[in-house]
């Protein structure tokens, strides 16, 4: 490999090369995917026209889009203000099971009987909802950073233990305290004044795609134009150099934690007022995780990452339009996410390497020469 | 004589920077020759094409008269080519022995006949042989990082001889050595040079060139622009070769106006970071309008001393105060505010941001004065006057304000630290090796921009372990040795035997010449 590649002097990073790389390695995971449907007796190319047309082609298709996009990008925010305070959090799974826990705590109790109004006006109902489950995922997340700032701990083992404990605690949670009377360990119907209000008529688009683009743009606001959003960005890069310009780097770990817990509870908080609509165990499936996939896809940029997020929720929900009706497994279209996600990430080889074979070109035209 | 070996009109070309330009060199069998350039000037891409780590463009290598190719360092070894890197390429935990067998196949007999076991006690032999027949007194079986650097170093030049390097290429050897080893390395390498070995030594230092070179080439831009004989020419005319212009290595220093005592530190202690007392007691002071310079051989306390004295890392006794107010435990932005401003050490690792604008980094150190009225939004617009006043103000070349501070040259980048600082009117500057790694140029105006500083009545710690710049600039001057002051010397008065027996353990008080600190 040392005779092939020779390291380049300074990365390519022109917007360019990076646009190119990047397209580039989508289309060959595209390319190299189609071979999965082969033994399936699918036109490769009429499945991926069938897989965008089911989930950005309809207007039906693409609110569940949007629904399978929201938790992602608020997910996806949370790493983006955690890792580029250089805070390895990993948690979000966790922090998505507390949050809709909260959220669900809210709804039942802040709405009062069912069906009988809410307590609290609509104009406060939403905000405090809002706060009191970003509160509870900053709390939970925080005490990770304060375990972190204080005593030395190992951030990303923490918060990834930490997973676990959040979701035992909700099984522990919707089998006991908040079980509705019945056989299944889940809680009661949140009462209708709770759920996430439709946006788009006739489909079942909620108001967590607004949440998360909202969240987007308070997160692009904090990173690129906030003193304390670039004292972050500085302890990520460099926490000698945020040290020694004055920056007190524990407190900004501490604060990255907060926000990024915050952000992944409202991830749960969508998934659970906008689809679910009640507490039950195993509510996050994994998207704690996808959600950290969709914020290295986007490069850590805030804006970028709804796009993102929005492509790769398509290509969820058309894996599952895909095998109801062409009996294609969805797995197909998992292998993919994950070679895209590979080449992507591998593209940036090439930005920093630049192959070397200088030798045989010079070898040939001397052979031509000679034969002149 | 048929050169041991040449370079013909190298290219070498990096994305859009010629970093060789037809650069040529010959070496002849015997000679120490010095290769001579600003940083920047293509000196370590030559070198790493005749090693084999870069491919040319064009150009060819000839060893003995006949070309060559190397695909690989592992090729240009085999063919007798040695390197010592700026920084050692030494495995610490490993002994002498290990490091120096380390990547070596089968064909120097470094297994035992038949058992493919490896016999280190054979090439503890072979390495304590050579080691006498070259003067390098070395303990095979001690463990690097037990050793001192001057003594790493000698490991370096074994792990070349075991391989029977003839052509020995030395990338800043002096850059971490007291006067003494500086000479006692020196010694050694004009004592391979008389067996007929070919030494390259890269560096910016005119004075050892002087002390040990047969030739100089000099470089610029790129290109090999002269070879001259050491005879025949001076340190000013190198100098001037090497930058394209007449520098002054001597500044000229108003006389001292000293002012009020700004900052004392009294029985001062700090330990390191594995937690060895590195500074045991320091009294110091500086006043307003003066440089105090404190000099000694690196990893002897001042690093963490100067951490200390900005609040990077705590003290395990005494007290610091700044203009009489106790500042021993307050935080690194608190001494900001008291008016202390710090250029460290590590420019790329500490004192910017490399990734990050001009514009950002400029305002690194003092983010709450480029913010709106609650401090909450970052001011851009102020930002960017601000950086763009810094950069003409100082000189840095720069394309605009939005390049990264990263990819500026050493002394560009010290340029904007070290204005950055000054722009802040701090009433005490803490320098650290600000010319470390620089070349003649830029240290003469990071040089001149501390001496305006000193001038306009600001006081300075200069801590530095270059005699020369120490000598030049301080008023005062301390010499630390393990965490302690050997003494001070006033500036009339040091010469560099003085301060070299100093640097290395040995009291100021045997010497006539010094005044040594009393304690209060």
């Amino acid at each position: 490999m040392f005779n092939l590649f020779e390291r380049r002097l300074a990365p390519l990073d022109s917007p360019s090369v990076v646009v190119t790389s990047t397209l580039g390695s989508i289309l060959l995971a595209l390319a190299i995917g189609a071979f999965l449907f082969i033994p399936f007796g699918a036109n490769p190319l009429l499945a991926y026209v069938s897989l965008f047309e089911s989930s950005l082609g309809s207007l039906r298709g693409f609110a569940m889009t949007l629904n399978r996009a929201a938790p992602l990008i608020l997910v996806a925010l949370g790493t983006c203000v955690a890792w580029r305070a250089g805070f390895g959090f990993l948690g979000f799974e966790g922090c998505m099971t507390i949050g809709a826990a909260a959220a669900a705590w809210f709804a039942l109790v802040g709405v009062g009987e069912a069906g009988q109004g809410i307590i609290l006006p609509a104009l406060l109902f939403w905000p405090a909802m809002l706060a009191v489950a970003f509160a509870a995922g900053g709390v939970w997340a925080g005490s990770v950073g304060v375990l972190r700032t204080r005593y030395g701990g190992n951030e990303v083992l923490i918060s990834l233990m930490m997973n676990y404990v959040a979701i035992f605690l909700v099984q522990y949670l919707v089998s006991g305290p908040m079980r509705a009377a019945g056989n299944l360990p889940q809680t009661d119907r949140f009462p209708t004044e709770s759920w996430l209000p439709m946006i788009i008529p006739g489909t079942r688009a909620h108001a967590g795609i607004l949440i998360a683009v909202g969240a987007a743009f308070l997160v692009w606001l904090l990173i690129s134009r906030m003193r304390v959003g670039f004292e972050l960005i500085v302890t990520g890069l460099s926490p000698l150099a945020a040290r020694y310009s004055g920056i007190d780097v524990g407190r900004r770990y501490l604060l990255a934690a907060v926000g990024a817990g915050g952000l992944g509870a409202l991830a749960g908080l969508v998934e659970v007022l906008g689809t679910q609509h009640r507490l039950m165990d195993g509510l996050s499936g994994g998207l704690g995780f996808i959600g950290i996939v969709v914020a290295l896809l986007a490069k850590l940029n805030p804006l970028l990452i709804v796009p993102v997020a929005i492509l790769y929720a398509a290509l969820s929900v058309g894996a599952d339009a895909l095998q109801r009706s062409a009996g294609v497994p969805s797995s197909i279209i998992f292998i993919l996410q994950s070679l895209i996600v590979l080449f992507v990430m591998a593209s940036d080889f090439i930005r920093y390497w630049k192959p070397r074979l200088p030798r045989f070109g010079a070898a040939t035209a001397r052979e031509e020469r000679t034969d002149a | 004589m048929l050169p041991a070996v040449e370079l013909r009109g190298i290219v070498k070309r990096f994305a859009n920077v010629l970093a060789n330009d037809h650069a040529s060199l010959s070496v002849l069998p015997g000679e120490v020759h010095a290769l001579l350039g600003e940083n920047g000037a293509g000196k370590s891409t030559l070198m790493q094409v005749l090693y084999g780590s870069y491919h040319a463009d064009g150009g060819e290598i000839l060893l003995d008269g006949s070309p060559v190719h190397f695909a690989n360092q592992r090729a240009a070894i085999h063919a007798g080519i040695g390197m010592i890197h700026q920084d050692f390429m030494l495995v610490r935990p490993f002994t002498v022995a290990e490091n120096v067998v380390l990547g070596l196949d089968g064909e120097l007999q470094i297994y035992q006949e038949k058992r493919g076991v490896l016999d280190l006690a054979g090439a503890s032999r072979r390495i304590e042989e050579l080691s006498t027949h070259h003067g390098l007194q070395v303990d095979a079986s001690a463990r690097i990082e037990h050793l001192p650097v001057g003594v790493q170093q000698r490991v370096e030049i074994l792990k070349l001889l075991y391989r029977n390097a003839r052509i020995l290429i030395l990338d800043e050897p002096t850059a971490v050595l007291t006067p003494q080893e500086t000479a006692k390395l020196l010694e050694t390498l004009r004592s391979l040079a008389a067996e007929g070995r070919s030494i390259i030594i890269v560096t910016h230092k005119l004075h050892e060139i002087i002390e040990v070179a047969d030739r100089v080439t000099i470089m610029r831009d790129g290109k090999t622009v002269a070879t001259v004989a050491k005879e025949d020419t001076t340190e000013a005319e190198l100098a001037r070769l090497m930058v394209g212009r007449d520098v002054l290595l001597r500044v000229r220093k108003s006389p001292m106006k000293r002012g009020e005592t700004l900052l004392t530190t009294r029985g001062l202690t700090v330990n390191d970071d594995r937690g060895n007392e590195a500074v045991r007691g320091i009294d110091l002071s500086v006043n307003a309008g003066e440089i105090v310079g404190i000099a000694g051989v690196d990893g002897n306390g001042q690093s963490q001393l100067v951490e200390a004295l900005t609040g990077l890392r705590p003290v395990t006794g005494g007290q610091i105060t700044m203009e009489g107010t106790d500042i021993t435990g307050s935080t690194p932005s608190g001494r900001k505010d008291c008016g202390i401003a710090y250029v460290p050490a590590d420019r790329r690792g500490v004192g910017s941001v490399g990734t990050l604008s001009i514009e950002d980094n400029s305002v690194l150190c003092n983010l709450r004065a480029f913010t709106g009225k609650f401090g909450l939004f970052r001011d851009r617009g102020r930002s960017r006057s601000h950086a763009r006043d810094l950069v003409a103000r100082f000189g840095v070349k720069a394309p605009d304000i939005r390049f990264p501070a990263g990819k500026l040259s050493g002394g560009n980048l010290q340029k904007m630290i070290l204005g950055r600082e000054i722009m802040q009117h701090p009433k005490l500057l803490i320098v650290e090796q600000p010319t470390r790694g620089l070349d003649v140029g830029a240290i003469e105006g990071v040089w001149a921009e501390l001496l305006k500083v000193r001038d306009s009545g600001q006081g300075i710690l200069l801590v530095s372990a270059e005699l020369e710049e120490i000598r030049n600039l301080a008023d005062r001057i301390l010499v630390i040795f393990e965490g302690r002051f050997m003494g001070e010397l006033r500036a009339e008065d040091a010469d560099d035997e003085t301060i070299g027996l100093m640097m290395a353990g040995r009291s100021g008080k045997t010497s006539g010449k010094t005044r040594t600190l009393t304690h209060v």
